[in-house]
């Protein structure tokens, strides 16, 4: 399936979505399709299969935040691209994070989620405070802010952020929180 | 105004308020009885005459269509294999330790992959700059040294004389200005509130008044039919937030344009 000018594609579709040319990371769709072509989406699919065999996905965020089946032409368009690892337990490190910042990011992400993608930033806070010290909670959800894992609005409103779309399976993480046995 | 129009006005408001909240809280949205709230407006819809009131009927229309909206979504999602009750979550985060809240993410975390790297092209056009790029002495001449004879303590007075040090910070300014706007009322025209003998002091308070904006003390409404801008000053600062982009408004403060404000 990969003739020359589909692995020619291919390769430059690796380097819009490996190297970053925005703050953000990750290529709009668009971008893809005026760089690759029309079929940029079968150039991805391609991609996507060599990726899988070290472990990495080409992972889609549609702008109004669901996951899509069938997602149209225009829905793609705006959509973001970004490569991520697909094999979690492959990861030996959490890149340096403290337990408590990954813990307490769990409990934002998974409670936000829990109520349909958006929470008063204080009921948050007071769920973190059970366990951080009241300067810490503050302090990290600032953090998760900056990095793209939570995102706020001018009524004090956490939302996901566009990192926690892309990175975190939602889905498993709920059901995973729920299988933890309890001390 | 009839009690009974007052009354209607007071509960259009009401549900209008009820409604933004539960739209943006994401509380459950079957907290507002919607067919109820239908029966109750269509009430007092014979009590309506003015423009206003038929405006703020169906605003409030609108706003329980969105409610409607919602409350189909909501249900879509506790139907959907993604709904997981949030008192169950809450509970579970809270008997969890931190290590196991861990594992959990470490789970289901799939980082984004970057990669860094340095191109030939992009080497040599860093070499170029360097070689191109003036010594530091060309480009910061050096203060000329200044003999110390001797140190020794000034005042506030002193340094404020010398024009060393001003009045008031800049932001004791700003905040003068808002209280200022603030005492004016809830809407207050802008040109009416930079008006000033002279035209310096004008252009100082239309100055100011940018900053009170940018830095969400107040906002400002563009009545373009009237061509008039006016301020609406808020209780407490607003924090800025990356969701919403703000909008730059160029206003001329020509003299010409002072001057007839200040002979209106």
């Amino acid at each position: 399936m990969s003739t020359p000018s589909y692995t020619n594609k291919m390769k430059k579709a690796v380097q819009m979505l490996f190297f970053r040319r925005h703050r953000q990371p990750g290529v709009k769709g668009w971008e893809l399709k005026r760089s690759l072509g029309r079929d940029y989406m079968k150039v991805i699919q391609i991609l996507n299969n060599r990726l899988r065999d070290i472990g990495m996905k080409v992972k889609t965020v549609y702008e109004d935040q669901t996951n899509r089946e069938k997602p149209t032409r225009e829905q793609l368009e705006k959509a973001r691209f970004f490569v991520t690892v697909s094999d979690p337990s492959a990861i030996d490190t959490l890149s340096g994070w403290r337990v408590d910042d990954i813990a307490a990011l769990t409990a934002a992400v998974a409670y936000i989620n829990s109520k349909q993608g958006k929470a008063p930033r204080k009921e948050v806070e007071k769920l973190l405070k059970e366990k951080l010290p009241n300067w810490r909670v503050e302090k990290t959800l600032n953090m998760y802010i900056r990095r793209g894992y939570l995102d706020e609005d001018e009524d004090k409103i956490l939302f996901l952020g566009w990192r926690s779309r892309a990175e975190i399976d939602q889905k498993l993480l709920s059901t995973l929180l729920l299988k933890q046995p309890t001390e | 105004m009839s009690r009974r129009k007052k009354i209607g006005r007071e509960y259009l408001l009401r549900i209008l308020s009820l409604c933004l909240s539960v739209s943006k809280k994401g509380v459950d949205p079957f907290e507002v009885e919607v067919k109820k709230i239908l029966n109750s407006i269509s009430r007092y819809l014979s009590e309506w005459e003015l423009p206003e009131d038929f405006k703020l009927d169906i605003e409030t229309l609108s706003q329980l269509s969105s409610i409607v909206e919602l409350q189909a979504r909501w249900i879509k999602n506790l139907s959907s294999s993604l709904y997981v009750d949030p008192l169950l979550i809450e509970l579970k985060i809270k008997m969890l330790s931190s290590e196991q809240l861990k594992t959990v993410f470490a789970k289901c975390w799939h980082p984004i992959v970057e990669m860094q790297q340095l191109v030939p092209k992009r080497v040599k056009e860093a070499i170029d700059y360097w070689n191109l790029l003036p010594p530091t002495e060309e480009r910061w001449p050096k203060l000329e040294d200044q003999k110390i004879n001797g140190v020794d303590q000034t005042t506030f007075e002193e340094l404020k004389k010398q024009g060393l040090i001003a009045e008031a910070t800049f932001e004791d300014s700003i905040k003068e200005m808002w209280e200022k706007l603030k005492s004016k009322g809830d809407e207050v025209s802008f040109w009416e509130f930079i008006r000033s003998d002279s035209y310096e002091e004008a252009a100082k308070r239309a100055y100011l008044t940018s900053f009170l904006v940018t830095y969400g003390y107040a906002t400002m409404k563009i009545d373009s039919l009237k061509e008039q801008v006016y301020l609406i000053p808020f209780k407490e600062q607003q924090r800025k937030t990356n969701r919403r982009q703000g909008v730059s408004i160029p206003l001329s403060i020509a003299k010409t344009e002072l001057n007839k404000v200040r002979e209106a």
